[in-house]
């Protein structure tokens, strides 16, 4: 039998967490707990690179899949597997996890057993929401996320925390109970059409759904997706989550947990409701542009840098979700790019603003100014992030970019003209922040005695800019294994969608010719 | 053996002689232990145990007894369990608890065993004599052990308030009974059905149905009928409201199952209606009126009024996946409102009541261990995966789905999604609000007992419920679901 | 015909006679009305053919159970209205008046029975005293079971009443 791979991606983090509640909290096992929940996320992360090395990128299909009953009377089981899109999404998460850890090295001091214990959880929930195949699988894993994320902001965060964890937990809920629904709803679907019930997304990817009912459940996946992105108008949970949460916190939530919702579209709503799908597209490509210039806007006046970033990636996210409603080759490819990219980029972001806001305790722009002095090697990072972020040309940010502009100008030039404007409109608030905080003269006098880059906070940062220039000079060494999934799924779409618009037009023929 | 009964329906019955022995047992043993002896716990938990044990020959006995009177089947099995089982926890928890009240605990176990007498009767009957002799045995305990901290004012409220909504109540199921007995003329249920067919239009026969849904409304504390549930759940004696929201819920809702799916299938169209009505209302009456509670046994009784609606849900559906479902939930319930209660319990110290929400604050700093479980079965009633209460909610939204109440189903995860605030408000306290005052928070090895299996009940029914479905599914179509479904289709 | 007419009669009395004991004033009237309509239920019994459970209701329900009842509403004392304290000795010759006559009344039936013992005829079957073999049957065979749980409730009942008088336990 083969070795379990993905199951072991999900177990691991849980094992070394479990293995973290036997040591002893105090004072002095301070250090080893956090190595502990190092070497296990590093772990985690050589797994998902073997996983890389050994997927077969020319195959469109799942692989490394494993199938166990679970609830049999419900057609409910254990089934994972992973495609090209979830293969980069496993590696990114692998990725942010122990660059999160060791974010949390200075920032975090109380209860830093149960800080480890909550990220190492959280990364099993992440994990295990890219790699289910079962939709009952998925919404488990999906709600058992929410939980060690509550917490992270709720104790560790700042000073409106408690507000911001409630606000998160609530907001996320309400959407994924509908989604319940639907997931429901499909089972039982399926339980019409062939007498069985069946949660296995690789079945209900053939089930035909009448056209109310696709409607319906798209809407309730699409809600709770659209939740999670955020996107416009449903982001109000984001700024405050992102400028509670500690360092840590905010780079899973951006790096790794608002994918979550543009994946869910590319592998859950899109394919199994492609008539719903190419109907509500355009409305969500609407939403997408909107949020992409009200997020570059507002992110623009923002005081607060932590604020900004955030706002930064409701407009970012926004580029994801025009690429996805795109639904061709390029602007899907890119999305499934973008996320990868915004992963990196606004987690190394994040990462500077907390290293800036454990120096100074602040993260006001008006508190700095002219670091580029002070901390050079700081800035010189901050630099080639920010730049990441804009999308300069030969950084990862330019590469997804340009894919969903090309994909959506393919699609509709109006929607890729707005979000064109978005790109100006990133480099302007980016580049702003960045002249102010690291321009000028040193005016605070607290800032002159800023220390540079430690050695770990190198350790932190060198894989985020190698990141950036491997994502940005090599794009096809990501592009390659995302392709042939991303060409499946599209086809799937424009088939089921043909199909039925097919069968519809038939019907109302049928239906024409008898009168 | 003179006719009517026969020896083999002593037989059959053994569960309910060995509890009632050993009911008699505890007074017994009252008298002859030395006072303040904790063995008194322990002989009520080796009858409940002895009880437990005669049950296992009847695993797959479906017979009736005594010609129609009761039912020994895997129905009434399950809910066996699930009341000897939430009865054994209620003793656990109670040791402790009764030292620091100061109350005498002889007479309160074996009202406690009086009590879960009373619900295995009422699982069983089939007919509506025995199932009202049991539902009185029952109600009478619990009318006591509500007043049984003599000296509290807020207890002797609790017993006034409960006794005479309950009498009341009892009255109109009473009067529903027996119009259901006029025009039928038997109190059979199973005889019922046969000769209530073809009667629907019977204007007196809706009228039955109406008094015995507003009866048994009272019993499940489900919105318009609730009223008493706040005030008798923050009274009674903690372990006592325990019991009373998890064994007197369960076992109303078993004798409605079997008043309406064996005796009144015929009126489904008018029933079904009716308690989709108060479904409704009652999930989401009693989730808003959790929001703004903030004495936890409170918050924890208008919680269980909306859990009441939501396993109301499967009523609604009345298909064997229905009743499986709030066989499920039943049990899943019982498990983790015992085991929030217990913590409550837990917060009685000599010093502290500890049952208001800013007692909790801080918890997982003093008790780590009580603020993680109170966090599991917090999740676990607000239905979050990998918990129980997900599961739970799982199966009966997918039961109301399936039956085609899908508006149901959309208020229910709707109002889910509402109690998650008041639930994660406790958790606020618990983890991110500094600590609270009081002597330290300690557990005794009965709690700890009770607790333990509480949490391990939560988390193992919540990774793999496979079993437990397979057995509820089984149970519920014993009852005479079956038919009902035919009779609806 | 008949029977409706005296069922509706019945009927009418006793919803009559329970309307006056909730909005009576005094207590003591209460619970006299009280009695008067288990009376009128007794009535109904033997309307109904069942003689013994007429027999039960009068000496549980108006013997026992409501004496107990003017027990407690005397001992408490609630308060009464001063108005019906107007002549001490009203009552005294009233019940003066209503001993004598059951005095009276016993003396007569006592004159009655010695004088005229009931002749018993000799071949005729035993006179029909009820349904009381009947109850008693269908108890102890057919309801056995429910019979004895309602013997466990009459226990609960005793001992919650122990339990909630008792000043300490």
């Amino acid at each position: 039998m083969m070795f379990p791979i993905l199951s072991s991606l999900v177990a691991l983090p849980i094992a070394g967490a479990i293995l973290l509640l036997f040591v002893r909290d105090d004072e002095h096992n301070e250090p080893l707990v956090r190595n502990i929940a190092l070497v296990v996320s590093l772990l985690v992360f050589a797994q998902t690179l073997l996983l890389w090395s050994r997927f077969n990128a020319g195959s469109a299909e799942f692989q490394f899949v494993e199938r166990h009953a679970w609830i049999p009377a419900f057609g409910i089981s254990y089934l994972v597997g992973v495609d090209g899109i979830s293969l980069l999404l496993l590696v990114l998460t692998g990725f942010l996890t122990p660059l999160a850890l060791l974010s949390s090295w200075e920032s975090v001091h109380k209860k830093t057993k149960a800080f480890c214990i909550f990220v190492l959880l959280l990364e099993s929930a992440m994990m295990g929401v890219f790699v289910s195949l079962d939709l009952f699988l998925f919404y488990i894993f999906w709600d058992a996320m929410l939980i060690p994320m509550y917490f992270l902001i709720g104790i560790w965060g700042y000073d409106r925390r408690v507000y911001a964890a409630v606000k998160f937990m609530l907001y996320t809920m309400a959407g994924s109970v509908l989604m319940l629904l639907a997931i429901l709803a499909l089972a039982y679907l399926h339980n019409a059409a062939t007498g069985a019930y069946s949660f296995d997304l690789l079945r209900l990817y053939d089930l035909r759904i009448p056209p109310p009912m696709q409607f319906w459940c798209f809407l309730a996946f699409a809600l709770a997706f659209a939740i999670k992105v955020p996107l416009f108008p449903f982001h109000t949970w984001l700024p405050d989550a992102h400028v509670e949460a500690p360092t840590a916190g905010s780079v899973i939530l951006a790096g790794v947990l608002l994918k979550m919702g543009t994946y869910g579209l590319v592998r859950f709503a899109f394919p199994l409701f492609p008539l719903a799908a190419s109907y509500f597209a355009p409305y969500l490509a609407l939403l997408a542009v909107i949020g992409i210039m009200y997020g570059a806007l507002v992110a623009m006046v923002q005081p607060d840098m932590k604020k900004l970033v955030a706002y930064s990636s409701v407009s970012h996210l926004g580029f994801v979700v025009l690429g996805i409603a795109a639904m061709n080759t390029q602007g899907v490819q890119g999305a499934v790019y973008q996320m990868l990219n915004h992963g990196v980029s606004t987690g190394g972001l994040f990462l500077i603003v907390g290293m800036l806001s454990d120096r100074r305790h602040t993260r006001l722009i008006s508190e700095y100014g002219g670091l580029k002095r002070v901390v050079p090697h700081l800035v010189a990072v901050f630099l080639i992030v920010t730049l990441s972020s804009i999308g300069l040309p030969g950084l990862n940010g330019f590469v997804g970019e340009l894919l969903i502009l090309l994909g959506a100008f393919r699609w509709s030039p109006r929607a890729a003209a707005f979000a064109a404007s978005g790109v100006i409109l990133s480099a302007t608030y980016m580049l702003w922040m960045f002249q102010r905080v690291n321009y000028g003269p040193v005016n605070n006098d607290k800032n002159k005695t800023m220390r540079d880059l430690s050695a770990r906070e190198w350790a932190i940062l060198v894989p985020i800019v190698a990141m950036i220039a491997l994502m940005g000079v090599l794009p096809n060494m990501f592009l390659r294994p995302i392709g042939p999934s991303v060409e499946r799924m599209l086809n799937q779409v424009r088939q089921g969608a043909g199909v039925q618009i097919q069968a519809i037009k038939n019907s109302e023929f049928g239906s024409r010719n008898s009168d | 053996m003179p006719p009517g009964i026969s020896t083999s329906d002593f037989y059959y019955i053994l569960p309910e002689l060995v509890l009632t022995g050993g009911a008699l047992l505890v007074l017994i043993a009252d008298v002859l232990l030395p006072r303040g002896s904790k063995a008194l716990a322990w002989v009520t938990l080796l009858a409940i145990g002895a009880t437990i044990a005669s049950l296992v020959p009847f695993g797959s006995t479906h017979v009736e007894v005594a010609h129609g009177l009761l039912a020994v089947d895997q129905f009434a099995l399950f809910f066996k369990i699930v009341f000897l089982g939430a009865a054994a926890l209620t003793v656990l928890m109670s040791v402790r608890y009764l030292e620091i009240e100061g109350a005498s605990p002889g007479e309160y176990y074996f009202l406690i065993l009086c009590a879960t007498l009373g619900m295995m009767i009422m699982a069983g009957g089939i007919d509506l004599l025995t199932i009202f002799i049991g539902l009185e045995t029952m109600a009478v305990s619990f009318y006591i052990l509500a007043g049984f901290i003599k000296p509290n004012q807020r207890s002797n409220e609790a017993a006034v308030k409960y006794f005479l909504l309950g009498a009341f109540s009892l009255g109109i199921l009473l009067y529903g009974m027996s119009i259901m007995y006029g025009l039928s003329g038997t109190t059979n249920l199973r005889t019922m059905a046969t000769a209530f067919v073809g009667q629907e239009r019977d204007p007196r026969l809706v009228l039955a149905v109406i008094l015995v849904v507003a009866g048994l409304g009272f019993k499940i504390a489900a919105v318009p009928f609730h009223m008493w549930a706040p005030d008798v759940y923050e009274g009674a004696p903690t372990p006592v409201t325990a019991f009373l929201s998890v064994g007197s819920k369960a076992a109303s809702f078993a004798m409605l199952l079997r008043i309406f799916l064996e005796g009144l299938p015929s009126m489904s169209a008018d029933w079904r209606l009716m308690f989709e009505v108060l479904a409704i209302v009652t999930m989401t009456i009693g989730n808003l009126a959790a929001l703004t509670q903030t004495n936890i046994k409170r918050m924890l009784a208008y919680s269980s009024i909306a859990h009441a609606g939501y396993i109301l849900i499967g009523v609604v559906a009345g298909t064997p996946r229905g009743v499986a479902a709030m066989l499920i939930y039943l049990l899943i319930y019982a498990f983790m409102q015992l085991g929030a209660f217990t913590i409550i319990i837990i917060m009685r110290r000599q010093d502290v009541v500890g049952d208001e929400l800013k007692d909790f604050s801080g918890l997982h700093i003093r008790h780590p261990f009580a603020a993680f479980a109170m966090l599991l079965f917090m999740l676990s009633l607000g239905g979050i995966p990998p918990t129980a209460g997900f599961m739970g909610k799982f199966w009966l939204f997918g039961a109301a789905i399936d039956a085609g109440y899908v508006r149901l189903a959309v208020i229910g995860v709707l109002n889910s999604a509402i109690s998650l605030y008041y639930y994660i408000r406790l958790v606020v306290f618990m983890y991110l609000k500094p600590q609270g005052a009081g002597s330290p928070v300690t557990t005794s090895p009965s709690l700890g007992i009770a607790l333990a299996v509480a949490v391990i009940g939560t988390i193992f029914l919540g990774v793999y419920p496979r079993l437990l479905f397979d057995l509820a599914e089984m149970s519920a179509r014993t009852l005479g679901v079956a038919a009902v479904t035919a009779a609806i289709r | 015909m008949g029977q409706a007419i005296a069922f509706y009669t019945l009927a009418a009395f006793i919803l009559g006679f329970a309307v006056l004991v909730v909005t009576t004033k005094d207590t003591v009237h209460s619970v006299l009305f009280l009695v008067l309509d288990f009376l009128f239920v007794a009535a109904l019994y033997v309307l109904l053919d069942a003689p013994f459970l007429a027999v039960i209701q009068v000496l549980v329900y108006a013997g026992g159970i409501v004496v107990l009842y003017l027990f407690v509403v005397m001992l408490v004392n609630l308060k009464r209205p001063p108005e019906a304290h107007h002549d001490p000795h009203r009552r005294t010759k009233l019940g003066l008046f209503l001993a004598v006559a059951v005095l009276l009344e016993l003396g007569a039936i006592a004159v009655y029975q010695t004088t005229r013992p009931v002749l018993s005829v000799p071949g005729a079957p035993m006179p029909v005293t009820g349904n009381t073999e009947q109850v008693g049957w269908l108890l102890y065979t057919s309801y056995l079971i429910p019979f004895e749980i309602a013997s466990m409730l009459l226990l609960v009942a005793m001992i919650g009443a122990i339990v909630l008088a008792k000043r300490e336990l």
